[in-house]
């Protein structure tokens, strides 16, 4: 079974800890929200889980294989990856970019199989980019251009996917947007991990929240069990009130 | 779409430019008489002409060009910036360089390899080093700001050599190597650089598809199942051997793989992958084209290629510098 699992893993930067000893589980079925504020460790903790950031302690493995020792299209085919930054090079069509989530089949824009056919239109179906498959990325809001990479992971039919805030910059209606498309993922028999910075947004989706503080986790469990005034006042310095999964943030310390 | 007779077209106009640079010269040469020489017809003069003039001389415009274009297309995937290109990037210059090292001090009467293989060991050693810079720096101007470097201490370099090499050529020798000249080259000459273009060539499309990747950027490329070292790599060696290979056989030509991208790019959909088979036929086609206004223009000393390429591509790096949106760098 399809399976992201970090055992006491430690990222260093020089004399510098980004990650201190994570212990993270991802599994089919889940949509796990990845909270902390900036600088707790949340890229660092993704990229060392997928292996491709140097460890310093611990171990990280999908599907049971060392995650650092993967071969890049075996990684692509077990976890699909969403970085933070999502710079496109070169105006490409949507379809285009969509496409180069076929890759590690062996795909290339403009020389699809069938099957990479089929994906890449399944995903543009599913991020409602059917309208603008012609459209260059150069002319699309940035709204849209978030559906396009979202497409472009969802197009790898990979098992898992490990996303770096895909709603940041976007206004609420496109982060619903988003997050649907990723529950409607997860509810499909896949796993997802989110990074988030919106609690509201991590609480309403979020199967279970994975809380970070000063590189360590310091908490992981369902949004009810692991949502309360005083965790937010911990992690974020955040005033706040909590009922069941609805959060609001009166002010700071 | 235009872009499915986009390589025929080329080919086609390619092989018409090659024809026609067989027709002109300083005496004009009817199709005809032209035809039957190509066939081991026509009298002896005829044949010499063009099997040994300007058959080969027109060859070595269209592969130089073609070498250029092709390296020019990969490394601006590589790089992810249209500006990237062998002449820009100091590349060129480097060769031109270890050229002419190879050309003063005899190496070269050692062996005809020996000027292919300094000018690719020159040409491997600046991409090379761009490809280290690149990794440190997200930022292209800073690497051609290293490719301005690269030139001008080639530039000083060589004129050193003037004065310090043992058996110093001429100055006209000199100005052939930083201007670029396809002038008096035989079949021989493209024989030693050909097989350096060829393997340059064909490692650049072999890896074609991870420029591909690179459009998301190296992390997102990564993720997609890129080996972003490999792809460094190989790009790097194939950009160096064949813009060494067309240093080797034309001296230093530059903005010819800035201009050939940049016009086939809209007709790929963009895509850097697509762009490199006729970014190589139209910067081929652009070169013989030039060489045949070299030949053909009323000067009293022949210009060099190099001097009529930077004409057109230099303007044109300047206007694609300019409209660029500072989107990464």
């Amino acid at each position: 079974m399809a399976e992201l699992l970090t055992k006491d893993l430690s990222v260093k930067a020089g004399a510098t800890t980004l990650v201190n000893g994570a212990n993270l589980r991802l599994v089919p079925g889940e949509l796990v929200a990845l909270l902390g504020p900036n600088g707790a460790g949340k890229t660092s903790l993704l990229k060392a889980a997928l292996g491709l950031e140097k460890r310093s302690a611990g171990f990280a493995r999908l599907d049971g294989s060392d995650s650092a020792k993967l071969s890049p299209i075996e990684r692509a085919r077990r976890v699909a990856y969403l970085p933070q930054q999502r710079p496109l090079a070169w105006p490409n069509t949507v379809r285009d970019v969509v496409a180069l989530g076929r890759y590690a089949y062996g795909a290339a824009p403009g020389h699809l199989s069938p099957e990479d056919a089929a994906a890449v239109d399944q995903a543009i179906k599913r991020c409602d980019l059917t309208e603008l498959t012609d459209r260059q990325t150069d002319t699309l809001s940035g709204g849209e251009l978030a559906r396009v990479h979202c497409a472009r992971a969802f197009a790898a039919d990979a098992p898992l996917l490990v996303a770096d805030e895909p709603v940041a910059a976007l206004d609420p209606r496109h982060q619903f947007r988003i997050m649907d498309i990723v529950r409607e993922y997860v509810d499909g028999g896949c796993g997802a991990l989110v990074v988030l910075h919106d609690i509201s947004l991590a609480a309403r989706y979020a199967t279970r929240i994975v809380w970070m503080k000063d590189s360590r986790i310091v908490a992981d469990g369902a949004p009810e069990d692991t949502l309360t005034p005083e965790r937010l006042a911990d992690i974020y310095g955040v005033r706040a009130t909590v009922s069941g999964r609805a959060v609001e943030i009166r002010g700071t310390f | 779409m235009t872009g499915r007779l986009l390589i025929p077209g080329l080919i086609a106009a390619s092989a018409c430019a090659i024809f026609t640079a067989c027709l002109l010269g300083s005496t004009l040469m009817p199709a005809d008489r032209v035809l039957s020489a190509f066939f081991g017809g026509a009298d002896a003069g005829d044949r010499l002409v063009i099997w040994q003039i300007r058959l080969p001389r027109a060859l070595a415009a269209y592969l130089t060009g073609a070498a250029l274009g092709i390296s020019g297309a990969a490394l601006q995937g590589l790089l992810r910036n249209p500006l990237a290109e062998p002449g820009v990037l100091g590349v060129s210059a480097s060769a031109s360089l270890f050229a002419t090292f190879s050309l003063y001090y005899g190496l070269t009467a050692l062996s005809p390899w020996a000027l292919p293989v300094s000018a690719i060991l020159g040409a491997l050693a600046a991409t090379a080093l761009i490809a280290l810079a690149a990794i440190r720096t997200r930022s292209v101007v800073t690497l051609i700001l290293i490719g301005v470097g690269l030139s001008s201490f080639a530039g000083a370099a060589m004129s050193l050599l003037m004065n310090l090499a043992p058996n110093p050529f001429s100055l006209s020798d000199m100005i052939n190597w930083m201007l670029g000249s396809v002038a008096n080259r035989s079949f021989e000459d493209l024989a030693f650089a050909f097989p350096f273009l060829l393997a340059g060539g064909g490692i650049l499309l072999a890896s074609r598809r991870g420029l591909s990747a690179l459009t998301l950027g190296e992390e997102a490329a990564s993720g997609i199942g890129l080996n972003l070292r490999n792809q460094r790599i190989l790009t790097v060696l194939g950009a160096g051997l064949a813009t060494g290979g067309s240093v080797a056989l034309a001296g230093a030509i530059g903005f010819v793989g800035i201009v050939a991208p940049h016009v086939i790019r809209p007709f790929v959909k963009h895509d850097p992958a697509r762009s490199l088979v006729p970014s190589a036929l139209l910067a081929g086609l652009f070169l013989v084209v030039a060489d045949i206004g070299v030949r053909i223009l009323p000067t009293p000393f022949e210009l060099k290629l190099g001097v009529v390429a930077a004409l057109f591509g230099a303007p044109a790096f300047v206007w694609i510098a300019m409209r660029r949106r500072a989107l990464n760098g």
